[in-house]
């Protein structure tokens, strides 16, 4: 092996691991993007629902005993009602613009829920134990963890899923009508509000699969979503905010750069250049890479 | 009994009254044209009707059903369906899309090949393009599809706001002679126009001026009168 190839294979490495851990954070940006793209809300309170994913991985593998992974469909579940509630109670009157209102509203609730996980799980970080977790694989001279293999993989299957469920079927045309003209959607007939209701549920039914797989490797604290609330922003708005796909791909990117700066900078340093990315990207390219100019 | 029965509606927005006191009723079969200039309050009236903008007096009865405080998904699913104005096409949704993603009774492949086998007899055009996005159609396009749109779920009631603006004089008469056909297959038409050349095909009508009906009557009537001589015609 050339000397060259020596010192390229840590960045390779960190590429690697940048990508898998961008993978999820591109799950968890996929939800926000769905919102914003289909009711104009930017939800922050996206990230608290992705912290309580992750207290449901913690609460089945340490109190019931079930793995992560295997509560995953639960995790969906519970946080889609909860999202169908929050929009019913909150975010329906704020469809259609982004307003200082709608922002301190979602703002307000992820306070309240950060508290209410305080109350429930105190403030300690707690971890959650898959049968993937401190087992690594080696492929070809790279040491991956599999935990983050399978997350990623969970998340590029929900990414797929979601992309099929928007182009493919009746329900993901209605949504895509809604979100072009909610007004025309309704005079042909479409419940624009249950579609709404239906899609915000699914925004944060996502939130909280993506808490759920990340907590199989990354502890969690009611200050969780708080934490990673900028990542997901940064990857959406890389994205285009309103792109499935593009979402998912801002949040590898965002992996890869966090990664290869931790690994030839300082990892204390490793989000300064998303932080940088994300001013750049509202300067010359508010779109991102896949969003529509119009937005 | 009136397909739909409009009595003394009041639309307003804040202070201002864009239609006071309009009074009209339409039959099965008939079409309809509210004329006049802009800002006489058409549009308003369509909207109401659709329950897009409240009434803030009167009654919208359709087949002695009062569709106030219904929503606008609400009438569409009642049989009233409407052609908005600027067309208000789905963008980034195929024609396909646009046609299909409108509500229908009962939505199985049959009821939706027939819908779309309709529409696409209609506006060979839509056919033709029925995989590209509806924002990258023509003009002329777009209003086709937001009449098929429209006819998708077979309404009772088409009402339509002022199909022919912005189209060429040719492409504003093919609309208006697939209006007709629309017509002969049993669609009741509510239209709303600005240009008198409509009421070739109209039975009949009311002209509106500053939210107010200055004169109603059957086609004849409306033609011959002076109003329309002198605002419309230009003789």
């Amino acid at each position: 092996m050339s000397g060259l190839e020596t010192a390229m294979l840590p960045v390779m490495q960190a590429v690697l691991s940048g990508i898998l851990v961008g993978g999820v954070y591109g799950l968890l940006s996929i939800g926000l993007s769905l919102a914003f793209g289909v009711m104009r809300i930017v939800n922050f309170a996206h990230g608290d629902m992705v912290m309580y994913g992750m207290y449901v991985g913690v609460v089945g593998s340490t109190i019931l005993g079930i793995d992560p992974f295997l509560a995953l469909p639960a995790s969906f579940l519970l946080m889609a009602v909860l999202g169908a509630l929050q929009y019913r109670v909150v975010f329906r009157r704020f469809v259609g613009h982004t307003t200082l209102n709608q922002l301190l509203a979602a703002i307000g609730l992820g306070l309240a829920l950060q508290m209410v996980a305080q109350l429930i799980f105190g403030v300690d970080a707690r971890s959650a134990h898959s049968i993937f977790a401190g087992k690594y694989d080696l492929i070809g001279p790279f040491f991956l963890a599999r935990a983050q293999i399978v997350a990623f993989g969970v998340a590029g299957v929900a990414t797929i899923l979601v992309e099929l469920l928007l182009r493919k079927t009746q329900w993901g045309k209605a949504v895509r009508a809604v979100a072009d003209n909610i007004e025309a959607a309704e005079i042909v007939g479409l419940k624009s509000q249950t579609i709404n209701l239906t899609a915000f549920a699914l925004s944060c039914g996502l939130a909280g699969i993506a808490g759920t797989v990340l907590v199989t490797y990354y502890p969690t604290d009611p200050t969780k979503g708080f934490t990673l609330m900028p990542i997901a922003l940064i990857a959406t708005t890389i994205g285009g905010l309103g792109s499935i796909g593009g979402a998912f791909l801002g949040g590898i990117f965002c992996g890869v750069i966090q990664q290869t700066t931790a690994m030839l900078w300082n990892s204390a340093l490793q989000d300064v250049p998303l932080y940088v990315l994300l001013l750049v990207f509202i300067a010359f390219r508010p779109m991102g890479f896949f969003g529509r100019r119009s937005e | 009994m009136s397909l739909l029965e409009i009595e003394n509606l009041s639309v307003a927005y804040g202070d201002l009254f864009a239609v006071r006191e309009v009074s009209f009723a339409l039959d099965e079969g008939a079409v309809f044209v509210l004329l006049g200039a802009n800002g006489a309050g058409k549009t308003s009236i369509l909207r109401s009707i659709s329950g897009l903008v409240p009434a803030r007096g009167g009654r919208i009865l359709a087949a002695g059903r009062d569709l106030r405080g219904l929503a606008p998904n609400q009438v569409a699913r009642a049989g009233i369906s409407h052609v908005p104005e600027g067309r208000q096409i789905f963008p980034n949704l195929s024609v396909a899309e646009n046609l299909t993603v409108s509500f229908l009774k009962e939505r199985t492949k049959e009821t939706m090949a027939a819908a779309l086998a309709a529409v696409y007899e209609l506006f060979p055009r839509l056919a033709e393009r029925r995989r590209q996005a509806g924002g990258t159609l023509s003009g002329g396009e777009q209003q086709m599809l937001a009449i098929g749109r429209a006819l998708m779920n077979f309404p009772k009631l088409l009402m339509l706001d002022e199909p022919s603006l912005g189209l060429s004089p040719v492409l504003a008469d093919l609309v208006f002679e697939r209006l007709a056909t629309i017509r002969s297959l049993g669609t009741t038409i509510l239209l709303v126009e600005q240009n008198a050349t409509c009421l070739e095909l109209a039975t009949g009508g009311i002209i509106l001026a500053n939210g107010r009906v200055v004169l109603a009557g059957t086609r004849d009537r409306l033609q011959d009168s002076e109003f329309v001589r002198r605002a419309y015609l230009g003789v």
